[in-house]
Order: structure tokens, then C-alpha cells, then sequence
């Protein structure tokens, strides 16, 4: 390379620029005044000899000489390589005069381009900011050109492309690097957008494809019948044109041609929903139509099979058998179909909307007289396997593994553009990233690149002014499952910040476990947390009655929005071995499961009762919930516990806590004594304590505490009776009578409620009844009025 | 400079342009038409028609008689449509000829048009 600073004053320059005083409209014109000016000079020589038809000839010939040289020359500009001058593309020429000696001015003159718009708008940052930060050094100029060959390198084009200049411009910038990262951009997706520029670059240069011509049908049958069940997946991409990329040449693709290709029947293609079974059936369709496939499968055409249209048509009992076999005879007969059967378990199982259709099948593969793919779940491929094990081995499985990262973005760009066509929306990158990144997290029941493409989708309803960001895709996930993802709000921030005094207006003391649990959702909120593992996971451990369930009801009804927000266990239930199967049911059968409940309501408190009650393997599946977040159902599918905060309880060693507390020792000190005897007396093993952020020890409230309690028991009577406008108040002595009434050795303040119903709730029932109050009355109970 | 950068262009890479342009208009001519296809297929059965030989002498010869007209019908469509690309091909090819010959001779033409203008 000679030079990389811009020669503004070459030939190339030169040329461009008159290129581009031309115009692409004016080199048309010329190309037609060129027909005018020939026939009206031939006229006038032979009709009339007249001398001006030789000057509009001449002037014909110049037209056209100068159309072609503007045409085929000035305006592709051929590159000429060796240096970077050689290489810059036409658009970049033709736009850049004398001034363009420093990133800045060059910017100044390339950034109304669509390329240079490509860019900004992606990383969603306007040109003007850009501009401001980029300096003016024509030492720097060198720099940025130097980045923008090596973009085009990198992206295999041999021609610098505008978008690369500005790419290179952008990225060569330490200013602007600054500004990306203070704006919270990674300054590497600017390398990410601009190789996704270079294939939409690659996509519209794309030469001619050549589909057959017009006797690539004749040497085969006609599919009347078919064309009515079947949508023609080859036709549809030859008349809509479709661009499935480097798909049509991924090895899982070339794969299933040689399979076919090789005298396979039929093709299997086995993996989860999501990672794109469909869309490389798409690419292989492609690649046949374009005559790009192996000779044996050139021009084939792949028919997708409609099981709802052939349900639909089938009126009386075996005109499903009727229509399959002659849709089988046409596809025999036709001899270059491919049927294509996605979801196959619909029609190889029975049921409502499905289609048994494998023993009508059978035969046909037996002889390989039709070709066919099929796709399938893993777990829909092994009930094959076992339900119609003599079908399953005429199948050739392809199974499809996902993608490596930088390929599902890679999908995910060229989705994006489509989608921005159809939506006419822009979608910036941190929202393409955001997507990769919160489906990943959410959906954990399908695979990239589907949910990632599914949640971008849900995005674009949340997208402001046309614009979608991380923001939008933010709330997308929020509004479907329920968690918070997005940065707290003012209001939000206030309430983590001040939430212990929140869960203390609805819980008497139990400090350390309220701070506890107060901190870790702090952590959670702010982005400090483990994201692998749930928000929170406590052992709360305490006599009866002493508020353990409580502060996980005051929890969920502060953070989580809800007291409905937990999902409570009673692990006395579960302490059979068998009843593994039971905790990790998948709901199919219509019963709430745990799990299902978890998966609809991923953020939420899980409470589980009495834990040292349940069965040993059933806390070894504690273990796994605690260490990584998640547990897998019978089906194995997995439900993710990493929004939840897990809550265990245990009334195991309350009577040391109260002997603790009588013999007045300091309870923090005492906790791990108490673990060490929970250990030594087996009733938790080590393991499992260790997985806890935090065991909590509950004491027993003392007579002031209860008292607190009765205060906040008669405010929620108090919102009861709003309702009526009616309002109750208990004197000292009152309170202190339930409070005596209410408090128990074993139950602590539990019988406090029952205490408190019988006392004052029925008493305000019979007064109201007997018409003694009405509304707007304010009732003062004295201990005389407790009536138990 | 930049008539010059015109000339070297005309009777460069301009000319070459050309008889690419023309190669590359027969060649899609030859796919449109689907050539090669169809003279493999030339003795092929129209769109797959064929009957099966059933049981009987009068029924195999049926078949055959069935399948002679079929694989005629094919043969007319697809020898009809490769003489029409067959003239097409030499029609285009005579133009690009003409056109590659033509091409070098342009700038003398406008040269003795306007001298002949001047001098009629």
C-alpha cells in the first residue's frame, strides 16, 4: 500500500465526481435521446438528404458514448487495488472535495449517506453528537482509513466501502469511544454493525439467480391434487425471492441434501422449537431452485403438507386415508416433490388437530419412492422412536445443535431486516443485544435464534416513535413474564431503599431477617447479584407464630407487587421418595404443578413450609434450585428460579432459640451453634445450609411486640370495615387482653388472629347487626367489651 | 485528462465490458430457455404422462401407443422451443458481433458524421 490518505485530486476522484455531476437519470436520458436523435438523423438523410441528419447522428453517437462511459465506468468505478485511493468506492469519491483532510470534514461529507445512516441508527446516536467529538487532525485521517481497509478485509469486499470509511472514522475515534461508553454502548458493536452493513451490501449486489428457465417443469408430473393440501415452499422463494444467507450453505443444510441426495427417503430433522428446523428447509429449497444442490435434487420442488387443510377436507370417515394416498401417488408420480412434513407429530400421532398418517407412510418410504423431510422435537422424535419404532429406522435423523453466538446474532441482524421493512421501524443494536440476551434468561422452553426473533417481535408494540431499543424489549419481557429487568425507577429505587420501615409497617421486629431479605433485593435491583442463581435464598428458621411466613407474604406484597406473588410449598407433602416425580410434574394434565406455576410466574416469593419435613431427595433437588437457579421437569423442560426469592422455613430447634432467648443469650452468636447441632442431630445436611445466603434465626415476640401485633391486626380490620364507614378502636387494656388470650407457649401470636375475631370482629358483627353502629361511627372497645 | 481517461476506457476496458455484456446475455438466453434441460430430456414423456402396461397383449400395446404419443408431445414442445432459442441465439449473437465490431469504430463515425454535416 502506497499511500491511505485520500488523493481527492486522482483520476478515480475525478471520474467519480463527474460520475456523479451526471447523475443516473441524465446518463438514461442520454441512452433515449441516443434512439431519438438516430432515427430523426437516418430520416432526414434518406427521406430528405438533408446535411443536419449527419450532425444529429454525430450527436446520437456522442450521446451514447458518453451514456456508457458515465454508465459502466464513472459511476461503478472499477477498483484498482494496491493502495487504499485504489480501493475507495464510487459513493465515497464522488462525495469527498479538497476540504476532506480530516476525520471530521470527511464525516461532514459522508454522513448523509444511507450507509453512514445504517451505522448511526443502529447504535442510535446522532450524527450531529458524532461530529461534535471527532477531531481534526489530518494525522488521524490516516488512522481511520487504515481501520477502514481493514473493515473491508475483514468482511472480504475488496472495495472500501462508504460505510466502511465511516466505521473506520467512528472506531479510530478515542473521543467517540468515550461517548459510546458513556451513553452505555459497547464501542465493539460498531466492528459488529458494520460486518452486518457489509452483507446487506453483499445481499443487494447479488447477481441474477437462475432458476430453471422455462422448461425446468416439463420433464416432470403435474401436482394438481398436491398444490391443493400442499404450500409450494420453492415456488413461493422463486416468485417472492427470499435470501436465506449463509444458511443455504451451513453444513446441518448439506447435510439433509445428501442425505436425500444419497437415496434417503425421507429426512428427520430433530431439534428444539426455536434454533430454525423450518427456516433450513427454507435454504435447502433455495439452494435446489437456484440448481445449486447436488445435480440429483436440481430443481426440486419442496411442498410443505397443510394437516389442517386435509382435516378440513375430509368429510366422512377415510377421506383422510383417501386424500393422503393419492397426495402420495401425485408425489411419486410428479418426481420432483419433496414433501415436506413440519411438526411431523401431527401427523403421525392421533388426536384432536393431528393426523395418523403412519401407516399410510410406511409403505411409501419402504419402497423410497418419495422423498420426504420431517421435523421433530427431540422428545417427539424418541416417542416415534418408541411408538412406531419400524418408521422411526426408515428416517434419517439430522439433529440440530445452536449456534454459536456470533451466528445467532448474525441471524438475528438479517432478521432484523425484514422486520424493520415490514414494521417500518427502526431497531437499534442494544435492542438486538438486549433481545439475545433477556430470551436467553426467560425463555428457557425454547432455542435461538426463535425466541430471541419472538421477543423482538414482542418488542416492536413497545417501540417509541418508531424506534425500537433495549428499553422496548425491556418492557416486553417485563409485560410477558412478570419480572423487573429494567433500571428502578425514582419511585422504586425509594421503595428498595427504604424497604425495611415498608415491611416493618406490616411486621413487628424479626430485624435481622427483614434486613436480610432487604438487602438481598437490593443487590438483586442494582445488577450486583449472581444472575445464575435466585435473588435470594434464605432458611428462616423459628418457634411458630413468631412472623417467619409473614415476612414472606410482606415481601411479596412490597416487592413483588402481590401477596398473590408466592408460590408456597407445603414440604410435609413431600416426604415420600415418589414424591420427586410429583414437585417436578409438568402441569400437562391440567393440575397446577409447582413448576408450571413458576414458569407463569417467574418472579415471585417461594415459600417452602416445614423444609426439614421433606424427603432427602427432594432437598438434594433443593440443592440444584439454590446452585443453579433452575430444575428440569419430567419432560425436561426447565423452569427458572433466578427472578424468585426462595424462602425456606423450618420450626427445627425452636425450643433451643427460646431456651436461648429465656437463659437471655445473644441470638446472632447462637446461630451457629444451632447449625452445628441441625447438622449433628441430621436434620439438615451441610451442603444444603451452605447453599443458603442466609440462615435467619426468628425469636419469640415479648408482650410489647405482640401488643404491636393486635395494633396492626385491628388497622387491617379497620380497612375491612372502610367499606361501611365504620371504624374500631381498641383501648391498652383491650389490647392487652387479647394479647393474653392470643399468646401461646407452642403457637406464639397465631391464635392472636382467632383471639382478635372472637373478641372484636364479632363483637362490631352483632352491634352493626342490632343497628348500634351505623356508618360513620367510630367504636372504643375496652377490655370489658371482649367478650371470649 | 479526463478525455483521455475516456479513450483509454472506450477501447479498454469499455470494449471488454462489452463482450462480456454479450456473453452474459447468451448465457441467461440459454438459462431462460432452459437448453441443457431440455435436450436431455428431449425424448421424455410430456409432464410425466405415462400409462402402466396393465395385464394382456391389447393392453401392453395400448401402453405403448400411449406412451410413444406422450414422449412425441414432449419431443414437439421441447424441439419447438429450442429452435426458438436456437434463432434467438444466433439473432443476439450477431447483434453482439456487430456490436464488438461496431463499438472501436464509434468515435470515427461521430468524427466523419460531423465532418460530412459540414461539408454535405
Amino acid at each position: 500500500m502506497s499511500s491511505t490518505v485520500i488523493d481527492i485530486g486522482s483520476l478515480r476522484a475525478r471520474k467519480a465526481r463527474l460520475g456523479k455531476r451526471v447523475g443516473k437519470l441524465t446518463a438514461l436520458i442520454l441512452f433515449m435521446l441516443t434512439i431519438v436523435l438516430l432515427a430523426v438523423g437516418i430520416a432526414l438523410i434518406v427521406v430528405d438528404n438533408n446535411h443536419n441528419g449527419y450532425f444529429l447522428l454525430a450527436l446520437a453517437i456522442i450521446c451514447f458514448m458518453f451514456a456508457s462511459w458515465a454508465t459502466w465506468d464513472l459511476q461503478l468505478l472499477p477498483i484498482e487495488p494496491g493502495s487504499v485511493n485504489g480501493q475507495l468506492s464510487y459513493d465515497v469519491l464522488a462525495r469527498l472535495n479538497k476540504k476532506a483532510t480530516n476525520p471530521k470534514a470527511v464525516w461532514q461529507q459522508l454522513n448523509q449517506h444511507w450507509q453512514a445512516y445504517f451505522i448511526t441508527n443502529h447504535l442510535y446516536i446522532s450524527p450531529q453528537d458524532i461530529e461534535l467529538v471527532l477531531d481534526d487532525k489530518p494525522e488521524s485521517l490516516q488512522v481511520a482509513m487504515d481501520k477502514a481497509a481493514d473493515y473491508a478485509a475483514v468482511n472480504h469486499h475488496a472495495q472500501i466501502e462508504l460505510g466502511f470509511v465511516v466505521a473506520g472514522i467512528m472506531a479510530s475515534s478515542n473521543a467517540l469511544t468515550d461517548l459510546l461508553v458513556r451513553s452505555k454502548h459497547d464501542p465493539k458493536d460498531i466492528d459488529a454493525i458494520t460486518a452486518w452493513l457489509s452483507r446487506i451490501i453483499d445481499s443487494s449486489t447479488k447477481k441474477h439467480q437462475n432458476f430453471g428457465g422455462i422448461g425446468r417443469d416439463w420433464a416432470f408430473g403435474f401436482t394438481t391434487f398436491l398444490n391443493h393440501f400442499a404450500a409450494n415452499i420453492s415456488l413461493s422463494i422463486m416468485n417472492h425471492g427470499a435470501n436465506y444467507g449463509w444458511l443455504t450453505t451451513a453444513p446441518d443444510v448439506i447435510a439433509i441434501e445428501n442425505a436425500l441426495a444419497n437415496n434417503s427417503g425421507a429426512v428427520v430433522v430433530v431439534g428444539p422449537p426455536g434454533i430454525g428446523k423450518t427456516s433450513r428447509i427454507y435454504a435447502l429449497a433455495q439452494r435446489m431452485i437456484e440448481g445449486k444442490a447436488n445435480p440429483k435434487l436440481a430443481y426440486h420442488q419442496v411442498l410443505k403438507l397443510d394437516v389442517s387443510t386435509i382435516l378440513s377436507n375430509a368429510k366422512r370417515q377415510g377421506d383422510i386415508e383417501n386424500i393422503f394416498n393419492r397426495i402420495m401417488i401425485e408425489a411419486v408420480t410428479a418426481g420432483h416433490v419433496i414433501l415436506f412434513l413440519d411438526d411431523a407429530e401431527l401427523f403421525l400421532n392421533q388426536g384432536v388437530g393431528s393426523l395418523d398418517a403412519g401407516a399410510i407412510l410406511q409403505p411409501v418410504l419402504q419402497n423410497r419412492s418419495a422423498q420426504f423431510i420431517m421435523t421433530l422435537t427431540p422428545q417427539d422424535y424418541q416417542r416415534l422412536r418408541t411408538n412406531h419404532p419400524n418408521l422411526a429406522n426408515l428416517l434419517t435423523p439430522i439433529i440440530i445443535n445452536e449456534l454459536p453466538h456470533e451466528d445467532i446474532m448474525n441471524i438475528l441482524e438479517d432478521t432484523t431486516n425484514g422486520m424493520e421493512y415490514r414494521y417500518k421501524c427502526l431497531i437499534t443494536y442494544d435492542a438486538i443485544k438486549t433481545a439475545y440476551r433477556l430470551s436467553g434468561r426467560y425463555d428457557t422452553e425454547e432455542a435461538y435464534p426463535g425466541k430471541a426473533i419472538k421477543l423482538l417481535e414482542q418488542s416492536i408494540t413497545f417501540g417509541k416513535e418508531h424506534v425500537i431499543s433495549s428499553r422496548s424489549v425491556e418492557e416486553a419481557i417485563e409485560k410477558s413474564r412478570g419480572v423487573k429487568v429494567s433500571a428502578a425507577t425514582q419511585a422504586e429505587a425509594d421503595t428498595l431503599l427504604n424497604l425495611e420501615a415498608k415491611i416493618h409497617e406490616r411486621m413487628i421486629n424479626q430485624d435481622e431477617a427483614v434486613k436480610a431479605v432487604s438487602a438481598a433485593l437490593r443487590r438483586a435491583r442494582a445488577g450486583i447479584a449472581n444472575p445464575k442463581r435466585p435473588i435470594g435464598s434464605f432458611l428462616f428458621l423459628g418457634p411458630t407464630g413468631v412472623g417467619k411466613t409473614e415476612l414472606a407474604k410482606a415481601i411479596a406484597a412490597v416487592y413483588f407487587g402481590s401477596e398473590t406473588n408466592i408460590v408456597r410449598l407445603d414440604m410435609s407433602e413431600y416426604q415420600q421418595e415418589s414424591d420427586v416425580t410429583r414437585l417436578l410434574d409438568t402441569g400437562s394434565n391440567l393440575n397446577a404443578s409447582f413448576l408450571m406455576t413458576i414458569r407463569q410466574q417467574p418472579f415471585s416469593v417461594v415459600l417452602l413450609d416445614e423444609v426439614e419435613k421433606a424427603h432427602p431427595s427432594i432437598l438434594n433437588l433443593l440443592l440444584q434450585l439454590l446452585d443453579e437457579g433452575q430444575l428440569t421437569d419430567v419432560a425436561g423442560r426447565s423452569a427458572s428460579f433466578k427472578d424468585a426469592v426462595v424462602i425456606a422455613t423450618s420450626n427445627a430447634g425452636a425450643n433451643a432459640i427460646r431456651e436461648q432467648i429465656a437463659t437471655g443469650g445473644n441470638l446472632e452468636a447462637f446461630k451457629d451453634t444451632l447449625t452445628e447441632q441441625l447438622i449433628k442431630a441430621n436434620t439438615f445436611k451441610p451442603e444444603l445450609l451452605n447453599r443458603f445466603d442466609e440462615v435467619v434465626l426468628f425469636r419469640s415476640l415479648n408482650r410489647d411486640e405482640l401488643a404491636q401485633v393486635v395494633r396492626l391486626l385491628v388497622k387491617e380490620v379497620n380497612t375491612n370495615l372502610s367499606g361501611q364507614n365504620v371504624s374500631v378502636e381498641l383501648s391498652d387494656a383491650a389490647i392487652a387482653k387479647i394479647v393474653d388470650i392470643g399468646t401461646d407457649e407452642r403457637f406464639g401470636a397465631r391464635p392472636m388472629r382467632r383471639a382478635l375475631q372472637r373478641g372484636v370482629e364479632d363483637t362490631i358483627a352483632q352491634k352493626i347487626l342490632k343497628g348500634e353502629i351505623g356508618p360513620g361511627s367510630h367504636v372504643l372497645l375496652n377490655d370489658a367489651d371482649i367478650n371470649l | 485528462m479526463l478525455a483521455l481517461a475516456f479513450f483509454s476506457w472506450w477501447y479498454g476496458s469499455g470494449w471488454k465490458l462489452v463482450s462480456k455484456k454479450t456473453l452474459q446475455t447468451l448465457d441467461n438466453v440459454l438459462k431462460s430457455f432452459s437448453v441443457s434441460l431440455l435436450i436431455k430430456t428431449l425424448f421424455m414423456p410430456w409432464r410425466r404422462i405415462i400409462t402402466y402396461p396393465g395385464s394382456g397383449i391389447a393392453a401392453h400395446l395400448q401402453a405403448i401407443v400411449d406412451n410413444t404419443v406422450s414422449r412425441f408431445i414432449g419431443f414437439l414442445v421441447r424441439i419447438f422451443v429450442l429452435l426458438a432459442a436456437l434463432v434467438v441465439v444466433v439473432c443476439l449473437a450477431l447483434v453482439g458481433f456487430l456490436q464488438l465490431v461496431i463499438w472501436p469504430l464509434l468515435p470515427i463515425a461521430a468524427m466523419v458524421c460531423l465532418i460530412m454535416g459540414f461539408f454535405q
